[in-house]
């Protein structure tokens, strides 16, 4: 009976338990409080925190439980991650519930979007200088885009054995937009600056935001083919919102489309980050580049606005600049805080929206050209 | 390898180059298409202004444009003028106006009816003749800068 004991003990998590599974379940904890009592991100944070949980619980390999055995159920739901099925789906969504009237209203802030996409090939050079591979400093390189799909769209065909830590950097940079960017914000504009006062959009049909949708699909995938999952499903999802006749599939991409793909996604990409297989040296030098990443490209976009005011007639105002990274619309709720802080009464949320939504459109083209570029090299 | 020689080795300037740029351009022919792509519309909508590049200089051209007199508005009128845009915004480009009327009443404009009238009498809303009713940006840009 002793033996029955002692063979049960040493199945149990107490027995089996790694300091790394401790480290893990803590920072698993700590994205649940940031998501639930910071409001960090919390549709994002508290699957992938909870995720982490799970994976992180000590078990006896060969059970079939971990997300890494091939016939378990974690490792069956990790396959929609691993084959790049749910950041098509979350775009779809994404599609659904974005407005471009901004965007549409001043398509010069189009260019504030591209700007700050230089983020992700500048760390795809800090990558390379690290000693990653090509394949992978491209993976690591698309943080900067701040678009957690694409990010794991990328990395899971570019370089799937490091889905967990660039998942797991994408989002909690993403989560930290509100900490990262108002210091370089201010450090890169003067006061003066940050007051500009945006002119008035002007108003956009309901005819040009139906076009919108198919000719940026048919433009961008036309240049960039390979972000064909991503474009397509994003303007898709606009497509449907934009019609109105097809305003019933459009609410269940952006309602309970969207939400089961996020739940999936983040459960299996924090049950990915098992200590063993997580913490590692290169995970480390993953984080810091990604923090360099997010770091470029919101001093790209505020520098690139500063840049664009030396010819504008009609100045804008370079805080905007920051929400060229695709953190919709965390990004450009930030831009709207600084600038308010200057001026309660200056509004940029709206005017913050068009570079925003077009750093999706710009992180989903640059995906695709590293995917194409790399793809020889996998 | 690690450093410029890793980058080098790996043809790393290269693909950055040709990565942004790739980006770049495809959201500067964007830009530029969409920028256009109302223009575009105005004339598939009014047909007549293209039959109208073609035979300007004649004289018996008969002038399009209706809208030619701007009316000059108060600066609390124009004020007003901004909250009706506003709410024009939220509704479809061919609206109805006790509709609007409805919506300037809840949203609490200042004399929302005798300011409604200011906005028809200077065409900003103009009827499309169908029983709805229009909202022209390009006059009322006009009239608030006026």
């Amino acid at each position: 009976m002793d033996s029955l004991f002692l063979e049960f003990f040493q199945n149990t998590g107490f027995y089996l338990c790694d300091y790394r599974n401790i480290i893990m379940i803590v920072i698993g904890m700590v994205f649940i409080y940031l998501g639930i009592a910071k409001d960090y991100e919390p549709l994002l944070l508290v699957p992938i925190g909870f995720g982490m949980l799970i994976g992180n619980i000590p078990i006896f390999k060969g059970l079939g439980l971990g997300i890494y055995e091939t016939n378990s159920v974690l490792h069956y739901l990790y396959f929609g991650v691993t084959q790049g099925i749910y950041p098509p789906l979350v775009f779809l969504g994404i599609g659904a519930m974005t407005d471009f009237s901004t965007l549409l209203a001043r398509p010069v802030l189009m260019l504030l979007g591209a700007a700050a996409q230089a983020g992700i090939f500048v760390t795809f050079l800090g990558a390379l200088a690290l000693g990653f591979a090509p394949n992978e400093a491209a993976a690591i390189g698309i943080i900067g885009g701040a678009d957690g799909p694409t990010a794991i769209f990328l990395t899971a065909k570019l370089a799937p054995n490091l889905i967990g830590p660039i998942a797991v950097a994408a989002y909690s940079y993403m989560a930290l937009v509100p900490v990262i960017q108002p210091p370089i914000m201010r450090l890169l504009t003067t006061r003066k600056e940050r007051l500009i006062r945006m002119e008035e959009p002007r108003q956009v049909s309901k005819r040009e935001k139906m076009i919108f949708p198919i000719v940026a699909f048919l433009l961008c995938c036309f240049l960039a083919p390979a972000a064909l999952p991503l474009l397509g499903m994003l303007c898709f999802g606009n497509v449907l919102k934009e019609a109105v006749v097809t305003e019933r599939l459009a609410v269940t991409a952006r309602t309970s489309l969207i939400d089961t793909a996020t739940i999936l996604l983040g459960i299996t990409v924090g049950a990915s980050t098992q200590g063993d297989v997580f913490l590692t040296t290169s995970s480390v030098g993953i984080f810091v580049l990604g923090a360099v990443s997010f770091c470029i490209a919101t001093a790209a976009g505020v520098l690139f606005a500063k840049f664009m005011n030396l010819f504008l007639k009609s100045k804008i105002n370079p805080l905007l600049g920051a929400a060229g990274v695709s953190a919709v619309p965390d990004s450009a709720r930030v831009v709207q805080v600084v600038g308010q802080q200057e001026d309660p009464t200056n509004f940029l949320l709206m005017h913050a929206m068009a570079p925003n939504v077009s750093g999706v459109i710009g992180s989903a083209i640059a995906a695709g050209v590293l995917w194409s570029l790399m793809a020889k090299t996998v | 390898m690690y450093g410029i020689e890793a980058i080098n080795a790996n043809n790393g300037w290269a693909i950055s180059v040709v990565g942004i740029t790739i980006v770049f351009s495809g959201l500067v022919v964007l830009a530029l298409v969409i920028s256009q792509l109302h223009k575009f519309l105005d004339l598939y909508e009014n047909p007549r202004k293209i039959k109208n590049w073609f035979s300007r200089g004649k004289e018996n051209d008969t002038p399009l444009e209706t809208s030619a007199v701007i009316m000059v508005l108060t600066e609390e009128q124009k004020e007003i003028a901004k909250q009706f845009a506003l709410l024009v915004r939220t509704m479809e480009d061919h609206f109805s106006l006790p509709r609007l009327l409805n919506l300037a009443r809840i949203s609490g404009v200042k004399n929302f009816h005798s300011n409604l009238n200011i906005l028809l009498k200077s065409a900003i809303i103009f009827p499309d003749k169908e029983g709805y009713f229009c909202w022209d940006q390009d006059l009322y840009i006009k009239t608030i800068s006026y």
